[in-house]
């Protein structure tokens, strides 16, 4: 590995935010390891940019601490944090070339030409940009445009690579090849990466952890798998999925969760008035209205390709099973849906937490 | 690969990078306010300066002007109304109700007009006091000529931004000739104005339909509006003498007409400008699905696109109001009694025998300066979000 | 009238395309094209055009007033040519005997440079572009005799040189000011609205009123700075016999009431820079002089020649402060060209007062043509690039 220096850690501790009477982070605890990926994930508004902002220094925390390879930074100025930053927007200035935008953290810092312009070049090289050093932003493509923004963030081999929502303005199919080559330059260099999207796909494929935030509150921190299989509340097991978790509402009693009259058996015991049931929809499989633990009719089919999936309406409740591709039934024909016991989550339906 | 040229590994600052390096971002060095705010207290005190000197003068009387400066009323010198009752209670006709039968006898004397071709009534002479007079005046030649040049000009912004225009080149060039004619037989010749304009008026129409369809060259929306918009270059001076002289042969010198006009023309290229930039910056959906309804060109127009633009129709109406409640060297040419302005007023104060009586001089200033000063805060907001912004970026 | 008003407009009524059967309102809305813009033009056309056509043939006679009407004999350019040659000389152009050393050498070296740059425009531009890079190139040659001649030579100078000291001295100097202003009030300060309304105000109090304002402030023996100027021992200095005093009391005074121009329009320009920009440089290690030089300055500089572009077309037409401060003494030193007009159409003289007026037009529209065909445009160009 081709990688100068080992990443550094980063840590939020008790990290807390807020403009004027509203509260967008509320105590935030996170400890990144070196050179780890880590992808803060969450829906607008849920405090996640604004958590990359405070780690940056463009935002002041209102109290708490924030450490960057086990310094404390929290009042120090964003040139003295060695971080680099990728924006949503790329911010490449328009009036300097490819060049001038890569070269641009060198030239504030008056390193001399020369050595300035074999940087250049390097970075530029890293990303695949040799050829486009004298155009302007304007005459670039979505994705070489991101991949200047890129090669500024990278010229100065910073310690930590902030990274905002970097490819939410590029189109699907781009998006999918700049994710492969993200995670393939971090894992070259070894940096230290926090990751900010809402896109769960990017978080999934990217992270080796996942922070999960809501309104502030981080709900999860974990790996992609552990999130998806074993997800801490009822937010992250609807938040990560596509499509989402089915929940059905009911009363855990014992063993078996009721619902609409039926009982179907869980892994978990105990008694909760008000709980929520969560399988994934690859987890169900429609059967005869007999054989179902839960009974209802045909509303959608629709066919993605490799599977179709299969919409039924059970009560108030509807239910999304991942079928085989060739799965065919009329709208409105009655169907059971099965499932296997290990593979069902129980959450409280009062603070959303799991039941284990 | 090698180890980076520098790292931004700088945890304590010393002396001189904290007095003249920001605590954080979105803050100012020490060293940065201290400096900052000093600009900004010379800078303030250099604008109110003047604006505070004219107020305090006007509560002087002739003794605390003439026997040097004084500074602070109540310290260096008694503060007295005597300036304001000069301007207020000497003449009986200084109220309130006075005001009132001004408006009345102007609408009685602008209907005097219109039915002057038809039946011939005696306008009606004000009966009111100087200051509230020019007041007056002032108020309706500055909102009649913003209301018709923000009509006008939002039509002709609005046109220029929606409908192709294709005037013919050699059309403008016949029409150049047609007017250097008119004014040659005029001055030179002793025709009568009328006469020859109106018969260069049809030979224009009749030469456009006849020679029209060969002239082949023509201009685009972009040449109008830069016709319009350029001129504002126009120096007023040179415009003025020959309008002077064309209110004079209608007989309309001294009217709130000749005014009224004179300053809509005047503000005309900024209002075209601004709403041009406000209207390009409309969706044309909402007209179209307008159009589809069946509404008509004008309904669209009053219903749909006005409303949309209505922070800078704002922000222009008042722009337009403050320029032409500014205004002085047409006034100068145009009013000469009647009409006075408030600025022509100010200025007939300075020709006074016994030299100026700086005080009185000054109440008038501060009547005629805070309806400009309320609108001018009003227009700031504007301008602080934007509103006017985007027409400078061209 | 008749049988328009009576045709009241009933849509779907009348057969399409047959004009006589064809509502009021339908024609009005078939013709809504001209009427939109009919009115601004016909104004202009009238007020502007007219005028100005109009101005020439004052400019070219001798003028009376008689009892029927006004009286013209047409005199040719002997209006024009008194301003360059006969008696008005020095009061247009100045004194301009005795060219020294000094003006040769300005003469010559702006002569030199602008027929280099004419010689390097010939390869890029049109027949039209060289005609008026022509007129641009032959108004420069000739100011620049006219400072070498008068103002170089330490002689009077005249109306057309006070008119553009106050352009271009003027705009320079609230230009600098304005954008330092602005650039202070877009940086993190408290009360920064505050300041940016007490700051926008002056633009907007009448002229007229500036003028009187600080014809009181300046006034040397009652008005505020009458006791500084004592401290200083030069209680009998006279700014207003001064010429050149007076000339720089009048740029302050007018820049008093223009500085707020540039700011008002260079802050919100300030502001229009994108957030990230300035962000993305914070977090590389720039310092706010640095975000200023190389982000932020560069985004403005196409707002910043059309402010000052609008700025000097505005100034050209100064009359106001000169007429009430100084009534363009000491002399005529403080005359502006507008000024100049107007002492001339006071005492009757219409022909020639026209004739000025038309030699401010020609210049005022050289300048600013040059300025937005050179500068502007370019600007303009290459940020839509």
């Amino acid at each position: 590995m081709a990688s100068g220096k080992a990443g550094v850690p980063v840590s939020f501790d008790k990290i807390q935010k807020s403009f004027g009477p509203v509260r967008v982070l509320e105590e935030l605890n996170l400890q990144v390891e070196p050179g780890e990926f880590l992808v803060l994930l969450g829906a607008s508004g849920s405090g996640k940019t604004t958590a990359l902002r405070i780690l940056s220094g463009l935002e002041t925390a209102s109290a708490g601490r924030v450490l960057i390879g086990g310094r404390d930074v929290t009042d120090i100025l964003p040139k003295y944090r060695d971080i680099s930053m990728v924006f949503q927007s790329y911010a490449l200035y328009p009036h300097k070339t490819v060049a001038e935008n890569i070269g641009f953290p060198l030239k504030v810092r008056k390193v001399p030409q020369a050595e300035q312009e074999v940087q250049i070049r390097d970075a530029a090289a890293q990303v695949q940009l040799g050829e486009l050093l004298h155009r302007y932003p304007r005459e670039l493509s979505g994705g070489q445009r991101q991949r200047v923004a890129l090669a500024r963030a990278i010229i100065r081999r910073p310690s930590v690579f902030l990274m905002d929502e970097p490819l939410s303005n590029l189109d699907a199919k781009l998006r999918g090849h700049m994710r492969a080559e993200l995670k393939h330059m971090q894992e070259k260099f070894g940096i230290t990466t926090i990751y900010v999207t809402h896109d769960q796909i990017e978080a999934m494929t990217l992270a080796r952890r996942v922070a999960i935030l809501e309104r502030g509150v981080l709900q999860q921190l974990a790996t992609p798998a552990e999130i998806y299989n074993n997800p801490a509340n009822l937010f992250v097991a609807q938040f990560i999925g596509s499509p989402p978790m089915n929940v059905v509402q009911g009363a855990l009693d014992g063993k078996a969760f009721m619902s609409n009259g039926a009982a179907i058996a869980t892994s978990v015991g105990g008694r909760i008035a008000k709980a929520v049931l969560g399988v994934r929809p690859e987890d169900c499989s429609v059967v005869a209205p007999a054989k179902g633990a839960i009974k209802g009719e045909i509303y959608a089919t629709e066919l993605i390709g490799d599977h179709t999936l299969v919409t039924l309406k059970a009560g108030n409740d509807m239910l999304t099973v991942k079928a085989a591709k060739d799965f065919t039934a009329k709208l409105g024909e009655k169907a059971g849906v099965a499932f296997s016991t290990d593979r069902l989550f129980v959450f409280d339906e009062c603070n959303g937490l799991r039941v284990r | 690969m090698s180890e980076a040229p520098f790292k931004f590994e700088k945890a304590n600052r010393g002396l001189m990078e904290r007095l003249f390096e920001p605590p954080a971002v979105g803050r100012m060095s020490p060293v940065a306010n201290v400096v900052a705010y000093f600009l900004l207290a010379v800078w303030s005190i250099f604008v109110l300066f003047p604006l505070y000197w004219v107020v305090i003068t006007s509560f002087k009387d002739a003794a605390a002007v003439n026997q040097g400066p004084f500074y602070i009323p109540f310290v260096d010198f008694v503060p007295n109304l005597n300036a304001w009752r000069a301007q207020f209670t000497e003449d009986a006709n200084c109220n309130l109700s006075s005001i009132g039968r001004q408006f009345g006898l102007l609408v009685y004397n602008a209907f005097a007009f219109i039915v002057s071709p038809v039946v011939t009534l005696q306008p009606m002479e004000p009966q009111i006091c100087k200051i509230f007079l020019a007041f007056t005046n002032s108020i309706v030649v500055s909102a009649a000529s913003t209301a018709l040049c923000v009509a006008i000009g939002s039509m002709a912004a609005y046109a220029l931004v929606r409908v192709q225009y294709k005037p013919k080149f050699g059309n403008i060039m016949m029409f150049v000739a047609l007017t250097v004619l008119v004014i040659a037989a005029t001055t030179y010749t002793r025709a009568p104005w009328w006469a020859s304009s109106a018969v260069a008026l049809a030979l224009f129409f009749f030469l456009a339909r006849a020679l029209g369809k060969h002239f082949t060259r023509t201009l685009g929306n972009g040449d109008i509006l830069f016709w319009i918009i350029s001129q504002r270059i126009l120096p007023p001076i040179v415009v003025i003498i020959p309008i002077y002289v064309m209110f004079q042969a209608v007989g309309l010198l001294d009217t709130h007409l000749a005014l009224i006009t004179v300053y809509a023309v005047a503000n005309l290229p900024i209002v075209v400008w601004l709403m041009y930039d406000f209207f390009s910056s409309l969706p044309i959906e909402l007209e179209e699905s307008a159009q589809l309804d069946g509404a008509t060109r004008f309904g669209i127009f009053w219903d749909i696109v006005l409303p949309l633009t209505r922070p800078g129709l704002a922000a222009t109406t008042l722009l337009t109001l403050i320029l032409s409640w500014n205004e002085y060297l047409f006034a100068v040419f145009l009013a000469t009694a009647k009409v006075q302005t408030m600025p022509i007023m100010v200025a007939a104060k300075n020709a006074g025998e016994k030299g100026v009586f700086w005080w009185e001089m000054c109440a008038i200033i501060v009547v005629m300066i805070i309806p400009v000063i309320i609108m001018a805060v009003f227009l700031q907001r504007f301008i602080a979000k934007g509103v006017l912004l985007g027409a400078v970026k061209g | 009238m008749a049988d328009v008003t009576n045709n009241s407009y009933q849509p779907g009524t009348s057969p399409a395309g047959a004009s006589s059967g064809m509502s009021w309102g339908e024609w009005l809305d078939r013709h809504s094209r001209t009427f939109f813009i009919t009115p601004a033009v016909t104004l202009i056309l009238i007020f502007a055009i007219f005028p100005t056509f109009y101005s020439i043939v004052f400019a070219l006679s001798r003028v009376r007033f008689t009892a029927d009407g006004l009286q013209f004999r047409f005199v040719g350019l002997q209006n024009f040519a008194k301003q360059f040659f006969g008696n008005d000389q020095v009061h247009f152009l100045g004194k301009t005997e005795g060219i020294g050393v000094l003006g040769w050498v300005f003469f010559g070296a702006v002569t030199a440079a602008v027929l280099w740059w004419l010689y390097r425009s010939l390869r890029i531009t049109s027949p039209v572009g060289m005609l008026g890079r022509l007129i641009s190139a032959a108004m420069a040659i000739f100011i620049a005799w006219i400072m070498g001649a008068s103002l170089l030579a330490g002689s009077t100078i005249g109306t057309l040189l006070t008119t553009l000291f106050y352009v271009f001295v003027g705009c320079a100097l609230q230009f600098v000011i304005g954008t330092g202003l602005a650039f202070l009030c877009s940086q993190p300060i408290a009360g920064k609205n505050f300041f940016r309304v007490i700051f926008f105000i002056p633009l907007m109090v009448t002229p007229l009123g500036v003028g009187y304002a600080m014809k009181m402030v300046a006034d040397i023996t009652k008005g505020p700075f009458e006791p500084l100027l004592r401290g200083f021992g030069i209680e009998n200095w006279v700014w207003s016999a001064d010429p050149w005093a007076a000339r720089f009391v009048m740029m302050i005074c007018d820049s008093w009431q223009w500085i707020p121009f540039i700011f008002i329009c260079m802050l919100a320009a300030l502001e229009n820079v994108p957030r990230d920009h300035v962000e993305a440089a914070q977090v590389d290690g720039a310092s706010s002089v640095q975000i200023f030089r190389e982000i932020t300055w560069p985004q403005i500089v196409p707002v910043a020649v059309t402010v000052l572009l609008i700025r000097t077309i505005e100034a050209f037409k100064i009359v106001d402060l000169p007429n009430i401060m100084t009534g363009g003494g000491p002399g005529s030193s403080t005359e502006s060209m507008t000024l100049h007009s107007l002492y001339i159409w006071r005492s009757n003289d219409i022909g020639t007062s026209a004739a000025v007026a038309y030699l401010l037009l020609i210049l005022t529209v050289v300048v600013c043509a040059s300025f937005f065909n050179y500068v502007v445009l370019g600007q303009l160009r290459k940020a839509r690039a």
